[in-house]
């Protein structure tokens, strides 16, 4: 006999982790703070990568200044700019990240809550079904 | 109004029953229209251009996520522009790479955004994705919707540049590549255009959120006037009257498109709302709930009744064995029922 309160869980669930599930069951493999901290990692270099190819795209437009005045530049401040700028984007990119990850790891846990009690529900229901196991 | 309610369960439950088939074909007929735009706006390269490309690259869209069709317009856009200018196709590389690492990465499920603005800009529709994100997202849309804008807005610098005669030598490409930012960093319309769609989504997600009735309608129209409002005062600034019409024109039509989209997922029947009062330990809850209109379509079942047979199909009926449970809920307009399944029985 077709026990429905079985499927209704079972298709809940499938409907679930085909969907939005799929990234918080894989979020789930990860502490929190591994997690975070990963993503502010991948975060950082992204930024680093995107301000390298801004300072190139800056460097080429310039270049016919930089070229011509080569030896009179004033290096070590040129040098300061870029770093306080580079701090800056790290900062920001580092503690964006942080905050927003953190968030979402909060909210994915809170409805992967739901689907243990759920997978739990299922669970009893099997024992009920099978005692003698 | 009730015809239309009608049309659109009719489509929701032909979209129900088919939707394993109904979404590869609308992927596929999105991204013709995409690479098809791409195509016919930077169409440099004659083979990417071909029939049999085109039509490969949409189905291979339809059956992969929305990603991997940005990812393919990206680099058919790259590849028609190296055909023409190898210089400007790495500009607009590193271009749309500096955008994916440090903005479109952060929300990677609107990734079409990127694709669909240029493309409706294209239409002179763009507005329909602020309107409609302001309505169905966040307004982290914004992101995504101004990378978008820069998109486009560095196609059309391209399309510009590729005219330009360029020799092999250092000086010229740096000429050509000084010509492309200061067109780029000294484009007004496009900064104006950065800070007006972001308002419009502003607008339209804080005026969808209120408590008002008719919530979603009315940020749909507040979504509309902040575009003609904002863009009419950048066509003044910037001089560029004769856009106003057709910016106005596209208002209209965008703000139509995002109403029927709006129209299909769902739509509230503001008299029958229900408030409800109750607490708990620790709050008072004041509840309105809407509820939503949902009218079942009708089925059409078409029984032909033959006059002329009547006389003969009652004597048939005695003829038709009915049982016990049959008698007790006899009546008239049933005697016909099963004379008429008698009827075709015979034919």
């Amino acid at each position: 006999m077709l026990n429905y309160r079985k499927i209704r869980i079972m298709h809940k669930l499938a409907v679930y982790e085909n969907k939005e599930g799929k990234e918080d069951i894989q979020l789930s493999k990860y502490y929190k703070t591994d997690y975070v901290r990963y993503q502010v990692l991948k975060s950082i270099i992204c930024a680093t990568v995107g301000y390298a190819l801004i300072l190139l795209l800056i460097f080429l437009y310039q270049s016919e200044y930089l070229v011509r005045n080569a030896v009179n530049l004033d290096y070590k401040t040129i040098g300061l700019y870029i770093l306080g700028i580079y701090i800056i984007i790290i900062t920001i990119y580092g503690f964006g990240s942080l905050i927003g990850y953190s968030l979402k790891y909060d909210a994915s846990r809170k409805k992967l809550g739901r689907y243990y009690k759920l997978l739990n529900r299922l669970n009893k229901i099997y024992k009920e079904e099978s005692p003698e196991s | 109004m009730i015809q239309l309610l009608v049309f659109r369960e009719r489509i929701k439950n032909l979209y129900q029953r088919y939707d394993l088939y109904i979404i590869p074909i609308v992927k596929f007929l999105f991204a013709l229209i995409a690479f098809e735009t791409i195509n016919r706006e930077i169409g440099y390269d004659e083979r990417i251009k071909a029939l049999p490309v085109l039509l490969a690259l949409s189905l291979l869209s339809a059956f992969m996520p929305s990603a991997i069709m940005v990812l393919l317009a990206a680099f058919m856009s790259v590849l028609h522009v190296y055909s023409e200018s190898p210089i400007l196709a790495i500009i607009v590389g590193i271009i749309m790479i500096i955008l994916y690492v440090l903005f479109a990465r952060f929300t990677p499920k609107l990734g079409y955004v990127l694709l669909a603005i240029p493309v409706l800009y294209t239409l002179k529709i763009p507005f329909v994705i602020p309107i409609l994100l302001g309505l169905i997202a966040t307004p982290i849309s914004i992101i995504p919707t101004v990378c978008g804008v820069i998109i486009y807005f560095v196609f059309q610098v391209v399309k510009t540049a590729v005219t330009m005669q360029v020799n092999k030598t250092v000086e010229d490409i740096l000429l050509l590549y000084t010509n492309v930012i200061d067109n780029l960093t000294g484009n007004k319309l496009m900064i104006l255009s950065f800070v007006i769609f972001a308002m419009i989504i502003l607008v339209t997600y804080f005026v969808r959120k209120m408590k008002f009735d008719y919530a979603f309608e009315i940020a749909i129209v507040s979504g509309a006037v902040t575009s003609i409002l904002g863009f009419l005062i950048s066509d003044l600034i910037l001089d560029r009257s004769d856009e106003i019409i057709s910016m106005i024109l596209g208002t209209i039509a965008s703000a139509a498109i995002v109403y029927a989209i709006h129209f299909f997922r769902f739509t509230l029947d503001y008299s029958g709302v229900e408030y409800a009062q109750f607490e708990d330990d620790v709050y008072y809850y004041y509840v309105k709930a809407v509820p939503k209109i949902t009218v079942t379509a009708p089925q059409k079942n078409v029984k032909h009744f033959n006059v002329k047979n009547v006389d003969k199909n009652i004597s048939k009926t005695n003829s038709y064995n009915y049982d016990d449970a049959d008698i007790d809920d006899y009546d008239e307009d049933e005697a016909y029922l099963h004379v008429n399944d008698y009827e075709n029985d015979d034919e």
